[in-house]
């Protein structure tokens, strides 16, 4: 129950923050542009169109993780705010996911928002048929989000702002290449071999999240992809907060 | 930041205070178990270590103390002295080196012991984007407060503390006094049993304090335990059934207001009209002192016993004596001058060692 009230709060600071209006305006914006620089295309504007519209989502949502989630709680123990909420009934662990869930929420929200608006284009572009592919990009970027924010807030608990920041940008983009190093690692010798598939499983996936190419021609996913992608985030998302309310659960507040 | 060394003590105050040390069966925690307190802390300590240079500093030592259901109790000690740590680890925010406590009977460890507890920190912060209301009713529900009431109970409470007519007045326009009050709220609103308030006064102005004096009187009247730091000593004063003297982490006393004062020692002053050439007698050189003031002198008496003397005295040699007047202690001299022994004690430790 109180992770749902510290949910709700952070919802609600993430909503009045102006972070994640200002990108929705942003990314209507890049949609906009997208459909001035389709005639340049020749002949794959829609293929930019949806591109830069799902690419929007994931980036936008990486930069409002990285304003808002790498400060999440760091900004509360240096504003020392969360002497209100950890002196009453609250567990520390409670606390932790309450913050991920509600920015997880506010995220889920506007990729929605904008995954609404990308199709609302491609309806007007006569492609309204385009509404599976989109909507499964859109959520499996709504669970990749959900990992970065679950990352962002472990940081943040252990760490000031700025080196939230990097550590986050720094999990997102090695996450990106994860499938590379595990193809790199089929060719490396012995010991490392298996360290490099080590660092490989414990980095997110995150090519598991993107079927940004699929959806630009119009194609859906299977059915079992998207339940191990939502299977891997969540198990993924508990590890990571079960590691950070283990460490929070220690900390001074002085 | 030690206490200033030029303030006068009041003569004996500082053995008054030395000569009862707290701690261990002298505090009675033997007969009583910690179900029966509102707050009971054994032997708690807290050290700090850098994580640059992995130097160690003491916040608390050893601490016993016990806090007894409906009173209100005053923890005073100067800055640096470990009262804030004490309170934050009573309320989770710190974690003890060693030691136990209890709150309500039920050892800290436990999150259900903070259900009946409500707490105001020093120079409390909120969220600057929610508004008076909607804080006090998060905090409310926080503490387990059902949605409703704890609706209800926040307007009340805001209200209560002055605020009621600001009631959608986002908390980042709120002045310092304002987010004191609200703070103080934010303790009160769901009607807890103890309450622990880290400087509860600072940054009020004289109507903001007497707010706070009658709130807190209110709460004793409820059946409340009221457990509070202050620098304020003449409102500890007013307020306080029992006072805990904490210096460099250790405790130094604890005893009724009453106690420290009584046993501070009373004096007697003697106002007597002009400046008289009188050469005190030798007898009296250690209880009988002399200041002169305005064109009057003022002898001072710190021995009762031998106040007809004194005034027989001063009558046969012609003194034009205006009043005679029992003074006593106040807390806050008593308070110097056990620091001021605390201090001169460590730096003896320190040269000794």
């Amino acid at each position: 129950m109180n992770a749902v009230l510290i949910a709700q709060n952070t919802f609600r600071e993430a909503i009045r923050d102006r972070v994640l209006a200002g990108m929705v305006v942003a990314g209507l914006v890049m949609l906009a542009l997208a459909q001035i620089a389709r005639p340049l295309a020749m002949g794959e504007g829609l293929r930019l169109t949806v591109d830069l519209g799902l690419s929007s989502i994931t980036m936008l949502g990486l930069l409002a993780v990285m304003l808002v989630g790498t400060s999440l709680v760091a900004k509360e123990i240096e504003r020392r705010t969360i002497f209100n909420l950890l002196s009453r009934p609250l567990p520390r662990s409670v606390y932790l996911i309450g913050k991920w869930a509600g920015l997880s929420g506010a995220l889920w929200v506007v990729s929605g928002i904008l995954g609404l608006a990308l199709w609302g284009v491609l309806a007007l572009l006569g492609r309204g048929a385009f509404w599976a592919p989109i909507a499964q990009a859109v959520y499996l970027a709504g669970l990749e989000l959900t990992v970065v924010t679950a990352i962002a807030v472990m940081f943040s608990a252990l760490s000031t702002p700025v080196l939230s920041s990097l550590y986050t940008l720094g999990f997102f983009l090695a996450g990106q290449w994860c499938d590379d190093l595990r193809e790199f690692a089929t060719r490396a010798p012995g010991s490392l071999r298996t360290m490099l598939e080590w660092i490989a499983n414990l980095l997110p996936n995150f090519s598991l999240f993107n079927v940004r190419t699929l959806a630009s021609v119009g194609e859906t996913t299977t059915a079992m992809h998207l339940g191990l992608a939502s299977g891997y985030a969540l198990l993924y998302c508990a590890c990571v907060l079960a590691l950070a309310a283990a460490a929070f659960e220690s900390r001074d507040f002085k | 930041m030690e206490p200033s060394s030029h303030m006068e003590a009041a003569p004996g105050a500082a053995n008054a205070l030395a000569v009862r040390p707290f701690g261990g069966r002298e505090s009675g925690q033997s007969a009583r178990t910690a179900a029966d307190c509102a707050v009971r802390i054994a032997g708690l300590t807290k050290t700090y270590r850098s994580n640059w240079s992995l130097k160690t500093t003491r916040g608390l030592e050893s601490l016993n103390l016990e806090v007894q259901r409906g009173e209100v109790f005053g923890y005073l000690g100067p800055n640096g002295a470990g009262k804030t740590t004490t309170l934050k680890i009573l309320t989770g925010l710190l974690k003890p080196t060693s030691g136990s406590a209890w709150l309500l009977g039920e050892p800290i460890e436990n999150v259900s012991s903070r259900a009946r507890l409500g707490f105001l920190p020093e120079q409390p912060y909120f969220y600057d984007y929610l508004n008076g209301v909607e804080y006090l009713e998060f905090v409310a529900r926080l503490s387990g407060m059902p949605a409703q009431p704890a609706l209800k109970a926040a307007r009340r409470w805001l209200g209560r503390v002055g605020l009621g007519e600001r009631e959608k007045l986002v908390l980042r326009k709120y002045s310092k006094g304002m987010l004191q009050r609200l703070g103080l709220a934010a303790a009160l609103v769901h009607d807890p049993e103890l309450i622990i308030l880290d400087e509860p006064m600072s940054g009020l102005d004289p109507f903001g304090r007497r707010d706070v004096r009658d709130l807190i009187l209110e709460q004793r009247e409820r059946g409340v335990t009221v457990m509070f730091s202050s620098h304020i000593l003449p409102d500890v004063e007013t307020l306080c059934d029992r006072v805990a003297i904490l210096l460099r982490g250790r405790l130094e006393r604890v005893a009724t207001v009453g106690e420290l004062v009584e046993g501070g020692g009373a004096r007697i002053e003697f106002r007597c009209a002009g400046e008289p050439l009188l050469e005190l007698p030798v007898a009296w050189r250690e209880c009988l002192t002399r200041a002169q003031r305005t064109g009057e002198t003022f002898f001072t008496l710190t021995d009762a016993s031998q106040q007809q003397a004194v005034l027989g005295w001063l009558v046969a040699r012609g003194v034009e004596v205006r009043a005679v007047t029992p003074q006593r202690n106040t807390l806050e001299e008593l308070f110097m001058a056990a620091a001021e022994s605390s201090a001169i004690q460590a730096s003896r430790e320190r040269r000794s060692a």
